[in-house]
């Protein structure tokens, strides 16, 4: 890379307790005997991130004994702040993405991670924001959570998997995009969430093969329901940021959704824009996956089709291990818009100093 | 169970070179007009209970002149859009030129029926197109449609059907009980292949929307069609149905083209990191997409530079495997004067007008 390049700004680094005894201080005395009771481990998401698999974890992370994915402050910082030379990284913990269906388990879990974030991570270095956890199963509850510890300034997002039972744009879960703008929050949507339900719209998965790029064709559904929903319209200071969902699916997306607008407006008569100049004005996305050709002429064609420097930042994803897509397109930015990638859409999004 | 008579090929009557095949064109039955093919106990269950699934017209309204171009109304009585085979040829075939007509006959696709049912039911549809749409004009060519759910059903279907050249295609919807890759329907997929079918899987059929849940609007749902196909191709190649029937070709019908690359990419990512575990796969996803599937082209993307479908199509190395396509009677008809961009170089463009047919379907030359 020619130039000075500020540091990083990595957002989208994972972290999980490793059990939930990392959790009990935040829970109450009843969702303590409820978890030994029922006899119920925290959950690794082994069915989006299985142990083995090449793709959860980097042969680097692998090689750290124990979780690849940092339980505590210490070995974050030893495995990914320092050797990154990050200026912030952005925390998602994803322990919430559960299969249950206790709404009040839910809202418990949520908080308590939140609570851990805190005081194991944000409290212990000023390079640290977080993602702001709540229940998926309520709107309610996740709003309450937004309204607990949304003004603390270090949560910078509220954290939403992009699996959902109701496209995330229905105007059922608009409270919690009101709560996020309140307190300055953008909103994530990470890739997937909860297990168990069918990712595809026909049917379940067989192989981890399918269930894995299946996050890409979900995002683009969400991203119709966000802006046909019209809750840009409703939130414009919103933005969206698509987390371990991929990118380059982007282009064609947008020109099917802005041809089909054209012929069908009157349905959506709130939408007083093209799609395609809500979602450059509000939709973000990380770098990681970076599923691209090989073909660096092909490379440069899709950064023709798609304004990189504009809608991406940066993430390691650390501990996923995605391949080569991420330094390939990196290395095919000019020096303006691989810093903005790097850093300034970031700081930009999360009212960040460089 | 009466086989379809076997009809002499088309011969090289005027001598006229083919230049354009439309490969989606809609033609729609009434049930009064598959009544006449069904068993009176099947009429009567119709009568009494109809189809107990509700149409996808009822889920996402489609908010743009009920769906169709406002022009093809037939206003004769008992007819609706696309069920008029004269008003089909005038406003499509005389007007446009075009060579061949590719049918595929959606009503009904997106009904879950018992099997008795869903048997008459395709039958009649089969028979229907035959009587009144083949034997009406040469220029049609009809695809077999099949109780896709019970696929020895659809065998069978696809069996009495095939000795008629004039059936080209074998039909099934992009949205079923499983995914499309799934083994249940290898079956059927094998008995195309044995009679030299490619299957048309064709947006539409059941409406459900796991992974995201339940779209609010038409506009997503219609947009969506693509992201359905994607997801089905995903698991056509992941199921490993293109490793398991060598010959087997795939049409994928009116989900749109400029998405193909990205999703190629995808799944070469993902394919080259996991491949050690899926040992059926001998081949990266992108190298079976190449070999077994093409893609119709309406609704074709239309980016403000054209030249950026130009290039999707060269990444997703569509050139010979895009096929010009109407969707004749639908809102979104694309126009064979204006669909294609100016852009465009002549090869290509003669390509996806009626090259790629040819060879795919093996029409004439000339007619």
């Amino acid at each position: 890379m020619s130039g000075s390049v500020s540091p990083a700004i990595d957002c989208d680094v994972h972290c999980a307790p490793e059990s939930y005894d990392a959790l009990f201080p935040y829970l109450s005395e009843y969702w303590r005997e409820y978890v030994e009771e029922a006899g119920i481990r925290l959950s690794a998401l082994p069915y989006a991130y299985p142990p083995g698999a090449p793709t959860t974890a980097s042969a680097q992370a692998h090689a750290q004994t124990g979780n690849p994915t940092p339980a505590n402050y210490e070995s974050l910082r030893e495995r990914v702040l320092e050797p990154g030379k990050l200026r912030y990284a952005v925390l998602n913990c994803l322990s919430g993405f559960g299969t249950h269906r206790n709404g009040y388990f839910a809202a418990a879990i949520a908080s308590a991670i939140n609570d851990w974030l805190r005081e194991e991570f944000l409290a212990r270095d000023e390079r640290l924001r977080a993602s702001l956890i709540v229940s998926t199963i309520s709107s309610e509850d996740a709003v309450a959570e937004i309204e607990r510890v949304g003004d603390d300034p270090r949560f910078v997002q509220v954290l939403l998997p992009v699996r959902s039972e109701k496209p995330w744009g229905n105007p059922s879960r608009h409270p919690i995009f009101a709560a996020a703008r309140e307190r300055s929050l953008q909103v994530a949507l990470h890739a997937w969430g909860r297990a168990g339900q069918a990712p595809t719209p026909s049917g379940f998965t067989t192989t981890y093969l399918e269930d894995y790029v299946a996050n890409e064709a979900i995002a683009q559904a969400q991203v119709l329901s966000l802006v046909s929903e019209g809750v840009f319209n409703r939130f414009p200071d919103l933005k969206v940021v698509l987390t371990e969902c991929g990118f380059a699916w982007l282009p064609p997306l947008l020109w099917r959704f802005d041809k089909d607008w054209r012929g069908v407006w009157r349905e959506v008569p709130w939408l007083k824009r093209l799609p395609s100049e809500y979602v450059t004005e509000h939709i973000r996305a990380t770098t990681a996956p970076a599923h691209l050709p090989d073909d660096p002429a092909a490379i440069r064609q899709l950064l023709e089709m798609l304004d990189a420097g504009a809608l991406l930042t940066y993430a390691s994803d650390y501990p996923h291990d995605h391949g080569d897509g991420v330094s390939a397109l990196l290395g095919q930015l000019d020096d303006p818009a691989r810093q903005a990638v790097m850093a300034g859409n970031a700081a930009a999004l999360y009212g960040l100093e460089l | 169970m009466s086989h379809v008579e076997t009809r002499p090929a088309d011969t090289a009557e005027t001598g006229r070179a083919v230049t354009l095949v439309d490969c989606d064109v809609h033609a729609q039955a009434t049930e009064a007009m598959l009544a006449e093919y069904l068993s009176s106990q099947t009429r009567r269950l119709l009568e009494r209970y109809g189809r107990r699934t509700p149409r996808v017209t009822e889920w996402y309204p489609r908010a743009r002149n009920a769906g169709m171009r406002a022009d093809a109304w037939p206003g004769k009585p008992g007819h609706i859009w696309g069920s008029d085979p004269e008003l089909t040829r005038a406003q499509l075939l005389d007007e446009f030129d075009v060579d061949f007509a590719v049918l595929e006959v959606l009503s009904g696709q997106d009904c879950y029926d018992d099997a008795r049912l869903a048997a008459e039911w395709n039958r009649a549809i089969n028979q229907w197109q035959l009587e009144r749409w083949l034997e009406f004009d040469p220029r049609f060519r009809a695809s077999i449609a099949v109780p896709h759910e019970y696929p020895d059903l659809a065998v069978n279907e696809i069996e009495r059907c095939a000795a008629d050249p004039r059936f080209v295609a074998v039909l099934l919807p992009a949205s079923a009980a499983e995914p499309l890759g799934a083994r249940k329907y290898w079956p059927i997929y094998e008995a195309a292949t044995a009679h030299n079918r490619p299957i048309a899987l064709h947006t539409g059929g059941y409406v459900d929307h796991r992974g995201a849940g339940y779209p609010s609007y038409y506009l997503e749902y219609h947009v969506g069609n693509g992201i359905v196909m994607q997801s089905q191709l995903a698991g056509m190649v992941a199921g490993g149905m293109f490793e398991a029937i060598p010959g087997v070709r795939v049409v994928l019908t009116e989900c749109g083209v400029a998405w193909a690359a990205a999703l190629r990419w995808a799944l070469d990512s993902a394919w080259r990191l996991m491949r050690e575990d899926l040992p059926d796969l001998g081949r990266s996803p992108s190298e079976q997409i190449r070999e077994h599937v093409w893609f119709t082209t309406q609704p074709i993307e239309e980016p403000a530079d054209a030249q950026h479908l130009i290039h999707v199509i060269g990444q997703a190395q569509l050139e010979d495997r895009l096929l010009f396509a109407t969707d004749y009677p639908h809102w979104d008809f694309d126009s064979p004067r204006q669909a294609l961009p100016r852009a465009m170089a002549p090869e290509l463009r003669r390509a996806i007008l009626c090259e790629n047919a040819l060879a795919l379907y093996g029409l004439p030359r000339e007619r």
